[in-house]
C-alpha cells in the first residue's frame, strides 16, 4: 500500500512461489498494514491525525520506536494516558515493524492521493 | 446448510485440478477466477460497514465494492450522549458517504431484505438482486421487543431507548428539554451483553450535567439489571464529585432489575414489585444482532453471530463475514471502535481470500472514552490478539483511579480527537 512495505511471512512467500492454495494456504502471515490499521482509529487514517492526538505519519523511525518502547516500559513518559495500556502487549518485533511502517508514510497525502479523494 | 455454502476455495482448487475439460473448470469458477478481481457486497453503513468498504477498496481498487445502507446520512451513537448534555448538536454525529463514493464504492441507499447464501445473492427491499463473491454484514443491533414486558416499538415512542441514533435521540432530548425542574429521569439499564457497555453511564453523566445547570432540583435514577458495569469505579467517583446525590444507581441485587414497563404512565416495576414513576423514561432494552444476520443464517441460539476470530468470517456460513456489535467477539466490547478494528481485519481477509492468499495475523485494539463532565474524561483501552483460536486481551486497562485533573482533561480532549479520527477513518468525514 502506497510507500509502505508489506512484510510477507514465509507462508506467503511459499504460496507466491508455488501458487495459491497448494501449500500452507491457511497459515496466517504477518502484514504490518493490518497491525497498523488499529492505530488509525485514534491517530487518523495512515497515521495522519485530524485532531489533538499526535500524528505519527512520516516521523523518524528511530523516534517512533523509542517512543513506543518508552510507553511500553514500566516508567512511561509524563503525560501518558492510554498508550502504556496499548503498548504493553506489543512485541519488540511489532514495535519495530510499526515504527518502520509509519516512518515511510508521508506526513501529508500526495497529490495523487488527494486527487483520488 | 447447502453443499455450495461449504464448498471451500481449497475444494474448488482440487476440483479444478482434477477436471479434465477446461470448460468444466470454468463453469465452476467463481467470478474472481474468471479474470475479475471479485465482487464484495457490504450491508450496513455504520462504523463496521463503512470501514470495511473503504479498506477493501484501499487494498485492491480492482475489487467491485457495493455498500448497502438505507440512510443517506448515518448518525453514530458515540458522541450522541454529548448532545443530551448540551455540548454538541445532533447533526454533528451525522456522516455521509461521499468519500466512499469518490473511491469507487457503489453506494446503494436501500434496505437489504434477503440473503441466499447458496446462490450468493442479496435481495433489496426495492426489488433489486445483487450477487457477491464475499459478503460482509455490519448489521448492528436490533431490539428484543417485549423481552422486557410492555416494552415494544410503540412503547419506545413514549419511553425512548435512544440506543440507535436518529429520531429516538431527538425525541429523548426533546423530553429532557421539556422536563420540569424537580423531575425524575429514570434509566432502565440492560443486562450483558449489549451495545456500548459504558454508554448508559456516560449518558447519565451527560444528562446530569444538563440537569445540574438547567434543572438542579431534578433527580436521576438508574435501575440496572446487573451488579457491575464498565469503568464503574471511575464513573461513581466522577458522579460523587460533580453531581453528588443527583444520581442514584440501583444494582440488580438491590432490586434494580425492571421486569415490566408501563410506557403510557411512564412507570416501571422491578423484580420485587416496586413501582418507579418517571418524568422522562429512558429504557435500554435487551438486544440481539441486527435482523439481516438472522436472515443470513449466521446467528446462533444466543441471537448473536459466532465468527472465526482470524478473519471474522461467519462460523456457520462460508463467504459471509460479520463485524461489529452483532458478533460474539468477547473480550472485545460492542463498540464503534471494535467494529472499525474488526472491519479492517475482515477487509484484509476478504482481499487475501479473493487473491487466493492466506489471511494476515489478526490484531485488534479498542479504546472507549467516556465523558463525565466537559473537562473530565475517562477511558478503557485494550489490545487483542488470537491465542488457540480465541480472541484474548494482550494488554489493557482503565484510566488510573488517582489521576489528576490534567489527566482527566487530556482524556476529555483525546475523546474528541478520537471521534474526529475514527469518523475520518470510517467515512472520510470531518467531525
Amino acid at each position: 500500500m502506497r510507500t509502505a512495505i508489506r512484510a510477507f511471512g514465509f507462508a506467503a512467500l511459499l504460496s507466491a512461489l508455488v501458487g495459491p492454495g497448494l501449500a500452507a494456504a491457511d497459515q496466517p502471515i504477518f502484514d504490518v498494514t493490518v497491525l497498523a490499521a488499529a492505530c488509525a482509529n485514534c491517530h487518523g487514517t495512515d497515521g495522519r491525525s485530524p485532531g489533538s492526538i499526535p500524528s505519527i505519519a512520516g516521523r523518524p523511525e528511530a523516534i517512533l520506536k523509542q517512543q513506543l518502547q518508552a510507553f511500553k516500559s514500566d516508567t512511561p513518559p509524563a503525560g501518558t494516558t492510554v498508550m502504556d495500556r496499548l503498548t504493553k502487549g506489543l512485541s519488540d518485533q511489532q514495535i519495530g515493524a510499526l515504527a518502520l511502517h509509519f516512518s515511510q508514510i508521508s506526513k501529508t497525502p500526495s497529490a495523487q492521493e488527494v486527487a483520488k479523494q | 446448510m447447502s453443499q455450495s455454502r461449504n464448498f471451500s476455495r481449497r475444494q474448488w482448487l482440487m476440483t479444478v485440478g482434477k477436471a479434465t475439460a477446461a470448460g468444466a473448470a470454468l463453469a465452476l469458477a467463481p467470478a474472481y477466477a474468471r479474470g475479475a478481481a471479485g465482487k464484495v457486497v457490504v450491508i450496513g453503513g455504520g462504523f463496521g460497514g463503512a470501514t470495511a468498504a473503504k479498506y477493501v477498496k484501499r487494498r485492491n481498487p480492482a475489487i467491485d465494492v457495493t455498500l448497502i445502507e438505507p440512510a443517506k446520512t448515518y448518525y453514530t451513537c458515540p458522541f450522541t450522549n454529548l448532545y443530551f448534555g448540551g455540548l454538541r448538536t445532533f447533526e454533528q454525529q451525522g456522516h455521509g458517504f461521499d468519500e466512499l463514493r469518490s473511491m469507487g464504492v457503489k453506494i446503494v441507499h436501500d434496505f437489504a431484505s434477503g440473503i441466499d447464501a447458496g446462490s450468493k445473492t442479496v435481495t433489496l427491499a426495492g426489488g433489486d438482486t445483487l450477487s457477491y463473491d464475499r459478503l460482509l454484514l455490519s448489521p448492528g443491533i436490533d431490539f428484543r421487543w417485549n423481552a422486557l414486558e410492555g416494552y415494544d416499538e410503540a412503547a419506545s415512542q413514549l419511553a425512548p431507548h435512544a440506543w440507535k441514533a436518529g429520531d429516538q435521540s431527538v425525541l429523548l432530548k426533546k423530553q429532557l428539554d421539556a422536563m420540569r425542574d424537580g423531575g425524575s429521569f429514570v434509566m432502565v439499564a440492560p443486562a450483558n451483553p449489549f451495545r456500548c457497555p459504558p454508554g448508559p453511564y456516560e449518558r447519565v453523566s451527560m444528562v446530569a450535567h444538563y440537569l445540574k445547570h438547567n434543572k438542579p432540583k431534578s433527580k436521576i435514577l438508574i435501575l440496572d439489571a446487573k451488579d457491575a458495569f464498565s469503568k464503574q469505579g471511575l464513573f461513581q467517583a466522577g458522579w460523587d464529585r460533580f453531581y453528588g446525590d443527583l444520581i442514584e444507581w440501583v444494582p440488580m441485587s438491590k432490586d434494580g432489575k425492571v421486569v415490566r414497563v408501563d410506557a403510557a404512565n411512564l412507570s416501571v416495576e422491578t423484580e420485587f414489585g416496586e413501582i418507579h414513576k418517571a418524568d422522562v423514561l429512558n429504557v435500554i432494552p435487551p438486544q440481539k444482532a441486527g435482523a439481516i444476520a438472522e436472515i443470513a443464517g449466521v446467528t446462533n441460539e444466543s441471537g448473536w453471530v459466532p465468527v472465526k476470530p482470524l478473519t471474522f468470517e461467519s462460523e456457520l456460513v462460508s463467504d459471509i463475514y460479520v463485524v461489529g456489535d452483532a458478533t460474539i467477539a468477547s473480550p472485545m466490547p460492542k463498540s464503534g471502535f471494535s467494529a472499525n478494528a474488526q472491519a479492517k481485519v475482515a477487509a484484509a481477509a476478504i482481499v487475501s481470500s479473493l487473491a487466493g492468499q492466506p489471511p494476515a495475523i489478526a490484531t485488534f485494539a479498542n479504546t472507549c472514552y467516556s465523558l463525565i463532565a466537559p473537562d473530565y474524561g475517562i477511558s478503557v483501552a485494550s489490545t487483542y490478539q488470537i491465542e488457540d483460536g480465541k480472541i484474548v486481551e494482550a494488554s489493557g486497562g482503565v484510566s488510573p483511579a488517582d489521576a489528576d485533573d490534567t489527566f482527566r482533561k487530556l482524556e476529555a480532549e483525546y475523546g474528541v480527537s478520537w471521534y474526529q479520527a475514527i469518523a475520518l477513518d470510517s467515512w472520510g468525514t470531518r467531525a
